[in-house]
């Protein structure tokens, strides 16, 4: 069976004063039905902008310059936009945005926000008892929807954003970040709201996060982002038993965990995308770097159940 | 390491706000309820607790940048002095030995400030005005955070995150504090980043002996630093105690909860939900009782009425439930 959503070589390039910024260089992913996968890596190294890419949202000054993107058969990165956003956008792929707990106008009820999706998106049936029903998908009590943002709590405005998504009953939910301003306590009743969606409703999600660990609990696959590629790619088990690249590495040494006495960080930062050095992207942070990650950029290539781009592995 | 004697004390510390009162009903938020906790010299005194718990009012008015209603904030200097911090008769020389450093370095620093400035300002109003003087206070400084000088002339824009929150520690410890609030000073940094700022801090408390209260609401974070560990929660302290104690053997049911629920790399989790036993926050205050109950997986009648006092239940580890 053909994946769900498969992107392929996707490049999202901004303008900038300092120079071209290539922000998301190449990137291939792919999604199976019912399936959660993750995208990791620090901030700026283009996980967002992927995420963005793939909802045809991106603003001027960034631009797409190439790579394809097919819906079951459909290439749909090069449809006409206005077809895209009919049938694509918020129909089949929806997403809950970076800080999205705050994207509700606070003026306005939250039934009167998610009504306003369902009458733009043409919906046909009644949009209050859609409401309901979607308020009770995510596990919140309908008279909710009638409160205003301010009156909810972060999780409750996070589960109302994720109904508000779920409006149109889109196949794959892209969330990005959707936990990082909860408390860890919120934070896992929404990462199990999730999982209880992909079980109940067979939806598919792209789970962007920076904090691998969380990460590991959630999804089938991971791929490791590092400014701007695809660093390396495999099931959450094995990168979390297995992990191949110097930077996956890294990042799991970083997981602060309550059983340690220490955290590790990753000395050095992310190279300027406008100014990319030759060779491996990660070379000026890697413990393990050689003569030929400062020449040439290694691809991704398969290694046991992975696929790593490092020179470590020939 | 040796602690010394109190350097921060605080009394039955009250911080009400009231809010509404034009158009809405009148409600006060007690940000922090009856809160005495003693910080001593050497110490690092990790607060945890989500958002909302009152833990930066808490801080913030330990250092004089909030009236207390009710209660004191008693700051010992080194001469052995006992003074009350209120921001209304606070001097200089005392506020220069009370420092903070905040969670986001892109907005608690002016971006088209140089560096160099940035760090000479409040020396100038410290009133350190000798070039030399200033110029070695601020390498000193530098060291410390490990960063290198010839920043020193670049814009603070041009900074990244991580030297972004190195020069705001760097800016706190020129003026020799005896006392750090650091209030999330890693939440806003990556994974990477995070660590490498921790122990940082770790140093600067090490070397210094200087006291910080260090707020988060990351508890495996704070572990790494504290000596001891305070749970704040809806403006009272539920649970404080040695760090080591508070991980092995956490006894509130918020603080067990806390451990609980954070994450970890554990592939085998993904087909299974989490077990969190402890409730969503709603945004209801509970009226009577302990503020945890309408969260507590363990709660009983006593706890809808009556308040649990902090109750010492191992020699130096308090916790305020019903369930001890």
């Amino acid at each position: 069976m053909p994946p769900l959503l498969r992107v392929e070589g996707l490049k999202v390039y901004f303008h900038m004063p300092r120079g071209l910024v290539r922000a998301v260089d190449e990137v291939s992913i792919y999604l199976n039905k019912g399936e959660i996968i993750g995208i990791a890596g620090e901030s700026g190294s283009g996980k967002s902008t992927l995420a963005l890419g793939i909802m045809r949202l991106i603003m001027p000054p960034g631009f797409i310059e190439g790579g394809n993107i097919y819906f079951e058969d459909t290439e749909v990165l090069h449809l006409p936009e206005k077809v895209f956003n009919s049938e694509y956008r918020w129909k089949r792929i929806a997403m809950v945005f970076q800080g999205s707990m705050n994207g509700f106008t606070p003026v306005y009820k939250i039934r009167d926000q998610i009504k306003e999706v369902l009458e733009v998106h043409g919906y046909g049936g009644d949009p209050d008892q859609r409401v309901n029903e979607l308020m009770k998908m995510v596990n919140l009590d309908p008279s909710i929807a009638d409160r205003y943002p301010h009156e909810l709590s972060g999780g409750q405005k996070q589960r109302a954003f994720i109904a508000m998504a779920l409006a149109l009953n889109p196949r794959v939910l892209i969330a990005d970040e959707p936990t990082t301003a909860l408390d860890v306590i919120t934070q896992t009743h929404i990462i199990n709201l999730l999982k209880q969606l992909r079980k109940e409703l067979g939806i598919s999600i792209i789970f962007i996060t920076h904090d691998i660990a969380l990460m590991s609990m959630i999804t089938d696959r991971m791929y490791i982002m590092y400014a701007g590629r695809i660093v390396e790619h495999a099931d959450a088990a094995d990168i979390v038993r297995k992990p191949k690249h110097p930077y996956t590495k890294l990042l799991m040494e970083a997981v602060p965990d309550p059983s340690k006495e220490y955290i590790k960080g990753i000395p050095g930062f992310m190279p300027d995308l406008a100014r990319l050095p030759p060779g491996c992207r990660f070379q000026t942070r890697c413990p393990f770097v050689m003569d030929i990650c400062k020449r040439e950029e290694p691809r991704l290539k398969r290694v046991e159940n992975s696929e790593v781009a490092c020179w470590l592995y020939g | 390491m040796s602690l010394g004697d109190t350097v921060i004390e605080t009394k039955d510390l009250k911080v009400y706000f009231t809010k509404g009162g034009l158009l809405s009903k009148k409600s006060v938020v007690k940000a922090v309820d009856n809160v005495s906790i003693k910080i001593r010299r050497g110490e690092v005194l990790g607060l945890v607790g989500e958002s909302g718990s009152g833990k930066t009012t808490l801080g913030r008015t330990t250092i004089g940048l909030q009236v207390p209603t009710e209660g004191q904030v008693i700051y010992y200097d080194s001469k052995g002095f006992s003074h009350v911090i209120n921001p209304r008769n606070i001097t200089k020389d005392i506020r220069r030995k009370l420092q903070m450093i905040y969670q986001d370095p892109y907005s608690s620093i002016d971006p088209y400030m140089k560096v160099y400035d940035a760090l000479r300002q409040p020396l100038y109003y410290a009133g350190v005005r000798d070039r030399a003087e200033i110029e070695e206070i601020i390498h000193k400084a530098f060291d410390d955070v490990g960063l290198p000088y010839d920043l020193l002339g670049n814009y603070v824009f041009q900074l990244s995150g991580g030297q972004r929150q190195r020069l705001a520690i760097a800016r706190a410890l020129m003026m020799d504090p005896d006392y750090l609030v650091a209030d999330e000073p890693v939440t806003m940094l990556d994974a990477s980043l995070k660590g490498l700022i921790v122990e940082d801090l770790k140093k600067i408390n090490q070397s210094r002996g200087l006291s910080i209260l260090f707020i988060t609401h990351e508890l495996p974070v704070a572990k790494v630093i504290a000596h001891r560990i305070a749970i704040m929660y809806l403006g009272k302290i539920i649970e404080l105690g040695p760090t080591k104690r508070i991980v092995e053997n956490p006894l509130h049911p918020y603080t067990q909860a806390l451990l609980q629920a954070y994450p970890r790399l554990e592939p085998e989790a993904r087909d299974k939900l989490f077990k969190v036993n402890v409730r969503e926050l709603e945004l209801v205050w509970p009226k009577s009782g302990c503020r945890f109950h309408p969260r507590c997986p363990f709660v009983m009648k006593r706890c809808e009425t009556e308040e649990p006092p902090l109750k010492e239940v191992e020699p130096g580890h308090y916790v305020a439930c019903w369930l001890y």
